[in-house]
């Protein structure tokens, strides 16, 4: 009996040993070499060990650019990521509703913008905010503006229009893990709850909201992630302007390697494992607040 | 139903998978119809007739790297010029960089075109991934020495140019005449003056003399050039706070404040918005925006061109962007390349068929003085009025002024170009240099 | 429920109605866009032409001169198929492995490649590259495919999924005498045959949408995917827009038409639902 116990350990192994290897490959060694590389600087043909270590770190938080560009990625983060989500488990909340006629239809709808790609997306939303584009012919029309405004020439429109753009572009995607995990719970629940006189209002926080945690916790540390990494709206968008104020984290880190011909992968590696840290911590935050049993 | 869509799916999958598993075991690479020539770990190629070519823009570089492959091919018909598209020049940075990081150059093509603006930090970076010109027959001294400044390290040739950056300034003849100005009232004059004539276009008929791309800003860098100045001192520092960088940006400041000049947002703004949305009246640019002014069908007959004004009131000259084509460490061989290379962009006996077509297909105009002596560049372009634009740029071109050139090239331009945003917003010109300044130095590790 | 009290019900419901109709305009807008700019010329969209133009097959046939379009379609196809095979094959075992096999030893070990999730791409990329550059794979299938075979959120997904996988059924299947490796084919694929479907959508998409990872690594124009190919359109001094967003459509196209197919399966697959 314990060499069959013992043997289908030994498959469980076996089970994980393709992913594991592959993650420690594909993942984990190079990050350790980013790191080795955070230490170094010159050319990428010719690196070599910087003087003292930490130059790259040190010169990380003296970098105003890169200072900013943490700035902005938070700003998208604080914005952006409540917005989305409950407006996503708003719209799943309104979807799960039985009595509601072309649920498919409206579910569909609201989903499809997560299957446009990444380039297209950026490429669509630019040209309807361009200074002579649909947005601004309309608003004209509509006589809400006198002249054409400038969307993406101005810092505070500039980021509001790629914090729209992600919310398009996401909402649907995190709608539909809701909408999955509230088809799990209990319509029951919900009639039970109705008889006791709670209003939706109530039996949204009171039952939907403790039953999703787990999803909820999830597309939290999905969005933490997908936005502290931000990096096509940046580029694509905006590249970044007017004067950098819409730059992200990723798009400097990808400035820095690539892109302006001043490959520096010593001082880009650093960065990037400052975002690492970065998505570790928040992520472990975000997973302690759900654990709190209540 | 659930069940045969999935099935249908996965079998689908699954004969993807069996096609690419032949493709990849077979020869180790994709499943291109040359698999025999074409080995994965090596993109250049080992045929003796054929060469492999990095380049981008599909309406600009590769019409003339084709004009030159069918111009080689009247000496040597068995010769193929394999041509790999990228879809902006920092891709083929990134290919030596990425290659430099592994030590290994094989997996770059024979022959790359590479931004005039960088090639010396990348000579100097990665001094294993090039083959010097050094060897190739082709007479220097037959193209203009500002453009022979970038591909020239140590006085060794590295490069053949392509490409004329040469800047020309487009106006729209129709409306100059409109408001009572012919093309000599804006030639050889100051910027004040082109201020004052701008405000009255723009209050007669709406549109802008001029626009820019306001993210990557070009202005500075051709304004400062027609001044024989630069971003950069002789030693390499930078310099974005001497008195003639602060006398243009307060010339670009008035200019967008009074509604002389628009700026845009970013590259495609300048030239969809701006351009090809008819806002303008002016544009100013190196040459290759000519293909962006003629889209606009309805406005045909209706452009000239000419120099661009200065601070002093002088006609002013300079240089924007282009291109030069280096041969690789990769090359195996590298006689082939340097004799199609001589004989065509070079200025050799195929050098007037290459820029010929070169022109007439994409619009590259040639920095090569004799080719442009040939018919097709004498002749009056319509778009243009009739103007023989093609020689006037290459005469032109032998007018600029070589300025101290900086591998942060593209780092001052474009934190000056925040820095004028800035100042439009509202922020003081002096303490906006001084921390472009601060800033470039930074990341220049001074 | 009486015929006046679901007229009420529908009335109650008209805010709701009215609120997802607006929303779903602002979802599809951008996309009728995009089709109606793909029949249009690059002035007409540059200056934000709403309605359809004449100008479709134009693009088309501009877009098949420009590009190798059928050439690219196939090779998106050819690597985000051969991806989702592979990465659904792998992540699937592993998550099969955490949960029905589970003990202590595997917890550690699903932690610490959880942690893989929050490594930045761009900070793998140079060790990555060079990688692929030294084992000869740059512009084959397995450069674009291996460093995202296995994902963390594949493995928790099949993992959190097998947590409503009968563990009876495997009792029954050992008792007579099925191997392990019998047990994952013959029970556990058709049982999560849903998770598969949600599995693989998510992973063609992202595969079929990835840019940044495959420009490095596919050199080569014959091996180049639809992102790559829209980005090479959309640069360059002169920019065709209707030709721009012909490409944009064909690049959008296929990732729809899965989804549409495998809608139902991946709310379902979501859900972690066992049929």
């Amino acid at each position: 009996m314990k060499t069959i116990k013992r043997k289908q350990q030994l498959a469980g192994w076996g089970f994980l040993l393709p992913a594991s290897i592959l993650i420690a490959i594909m993942s984990f060694y190079p990050i350790i070499q980013a790191i080795f590389m955070s230490l170094k600087t010159g050319s990428s043909a010719n690196l070599q060990w910087a003087n003292p270590l930490t130059y790259n770190y040190t010169r990380m938080f003296k970098d105003a650019l890169f200072l900013r560009s943490v700035g902005n990625t938070f700003l998208y983060l604080i914005i952006q990521v409540p917005i989305m989500l409950i407006l996503a488990i708003l719209l799943a909340q309104l979807l799960n509703n039985k009595d509601l006629k072309f649920r498919g239809l409206f579910r569909t709808m609201v989903f499809l913008p997560c299957a446009t790609a990444l380039v297209s997306y950026s490429l669509i939303f630019k040209s309807l905010f361009a200074t002579q584009g649909l947005v601004n012919t309309i608003l004209v029309n509509l006589g809400i503006f006198e002249t054409n405004y400038n969307f993406l020439g101005n810092t505070n429109s500039a980021r509001a229009i790629i914090i729209i753009a992600l919310i398009w572009r996401w909402t649907g995607y995190n709608m539909v893990f809701y909408l999955a995990g509230l088809q799990n719970i209990e319509y029951s629940v919900y009639e039970a709850a109705k008889i006791d006189g709670a209003n939706s209002w109530k039996t949204f926080w009171k039952i939907t909201v403790p039953l999703l945690k787990p999803t909820i916790i999830m597309t939290v540390i999905m969005s933490i992630n997908g936005t502290l990494q931000l990096f096509d709206e940046s580029v694509n968008l905006t590249s970044g302007g007017p004067a950098n104020s819409t730059i992200t984290m990723s798009h400097y880190i990808y400035n820095n390697s690539f892109g302006q011909g001043v490959a520096n992968f010593g001082y880009a590696s650093a960065m990037s494992f400052f975002v690492f840290i970065l998505v570790a911590i928040l992520s472990r935050i975000s997973m302690k607040v759900g654990d709190k049993r209540d | 139903m659930k069940k045969k869509l999935l099935s249908l799916m996965l079998a689908g999958a699954l004969a993807v998978t069996a096609f690419a598993g032949c493709g990849s075991s077979s020869s180790g690479s994709d499943s291109s119809s040359d698999s025999s020539s074409s080995d994965t770990a090596s993109e250049s190629t080992d045929d003796e007739n054929t060469l492999t070519v990095y380049a981008w823009d599909a309406n600009f570089n590769i019409p003339a790297l084709k004009a030159a492959e069918a111009a080689y091919q009247e000496k040597n018909p068995d010769f193929v010029l394999n041509i790999e598209e990228q879809s902006q020049s920092s891709d083929v940075e990134d290919a030596v960089t990425l290659a430099g990081s592994s030590g290994d150059y094989s997996t770059l093509p024979d022959i790359v075109l590479f931004q005039d603006h960088y090639i010396q930090k990348y000579v100097a970076d990665y001094p294993d991934a090039w083959n010097t010109m050094a060897d190739a027959d082709i007479d220097w001294s037959d193209f203009g020495a500002e453009k022979l400044s970038y591909s020239t390290v140590d006085g060794v040739h590295y490069g053949v140019p392509v490409d004329n950056g040469t800047v020309i300034f487009a106006y729209r003849v129709d409306i100059l005449e409109e408001c009572g100005y012919t093309m000599d009232d804006v030639t050889g004059i100051t910027w004040d003056r082109f201020i004052e004539i701008g405000k009255d276009v723009y209050e007669k008929t709406g549109k802008y003399l001029l626009s820019m791309d306001g993210d990557g800003n070009d202005l500075p860098y051709m304004m400062l050039q027609a001044e024989g100045a630069s971003q950069f001192n002789e030693d390499g520092t930078p310099n974005l706070t001497s008195d003639t960088v602060k006398d243009i940006v307060d010339v670009i400041t008035r200019m967008s404040q009074e509604n002389v000049l628009y700026l845009a947002n970013d590259w495609s703004d300048y030239t969809d918005q701006t351009i090809m949305g008819d806002m303008v009246a002016g544009v100013m640019n190196g040459n290759w925006i000519i293909p962006t002014i003629e889209q606009v069908e309805a406005n045909s007959g209706k452009w000239e061109i000419t120099t661009m004004p200065t601070l002093s009131g002088e006609e002013g000259y300079a240089s924007n962007g282009g291109s030069s084509l280096y041969i690789t460490s990769n090359c195996s061989n590298v006689e082939l390349a340097q004799d199609f290379l001589a004989y065509t962009f070079g200025g050799g006996e195929g050098a007037i068929a290459t820029y010929d077509s070169a022109l007439t297909d994409g619009g590259v105009i040639t920095c090569c003085l004799s080719a442009g002596e040939s018919e097709v560049y004498q002749q009056g372009v319509a778009y243009f009025n009739d103007q023989a634009i093609y020689s006037k740029i290459v005469e032109m071109g032998g007018n600029v002024k070589t300025v101290t050139q900086s591998d942060y090239h593209y780092s001052a331009r474009s934190l000056v170009a925040a820095a004028i945003i800035n100042i439009n917003q509202g922020a003081e010109l002096d303490s906006e240099l001084a921390s472009a300044q601060e800033q470039l130095e930074f990341e220049m590790g001074l | 429920m009486t015929k006046k009290n679901k007229s009420a019900t529908q009335r109650r419901l008209i805010p709701t109605y009215i609120f997802l109709i607006i929303v779903s305009f602002i979802s599809v807008f951008p996309l009728y866009w995009m089709i109606s700019a793909a029949t249009n010329n690059t002035v007409d969209v540059a200056t934000g032409k709403l309605t359809f133009g004449s100008y479709a097959a134009q693009n088309f046939a501009n877009l098949l001169a420009r590009t190798d379009l059928w050439g690219t379609l196939w090779n998106s196809f050819k690597y985000a198929g051969v991806q989702t095979i592979v990465a659904l094959f792998v992540c699937s075992l592993a998550g099969f492995g955490f949960e029905l096999y589970h003990d202590k030893g595997k917890d550690i070990v699903f932690n610490i490649l959880l942690l893989a999730m929050m490594v930045p791409a761009v900070a793998t990329m140079i060790p990555l590259f060079k990688m692929m550059s030294k084992f000869g794979l740059l512009n084959t299938v397995w450069a674009f495919i291996l460093p995202t075979i296995s994902t963390p959120f594949l493995i928790m997904m099949f993992r959190q999924n097998s947590r409503n996988f009968p563990v009876d059924i495997l009792e029954a299947a050992r008792i007579d005498g099925v191997s392990e490796f019998g047990i994952f084919f013959r029970m556990y694929m058709p049982v999560m045959k849903s998770t598969y479907a949600a599995a693989a959508v998510i992973t063609f998409m992202n595969a079929w949408n990835a840019y940044m990872w495959p420009k490095v690594v596919m050199t080569d124009n014959r091996a180049q995917t639809m992102p790559m190919l829209i980005a090479n359109l959309a640069a360059g001094y002169t920019v065709d827009y209707g030709v721009l967003m012909m490409g944009v459509l064909f690049c959008s196209i296929p990732t729809m038409i899965i989804f549409f197919v495998l809608q139902k399966q991946f709310a379902e697959g979501i859900t972690g639902s066992v049929k």
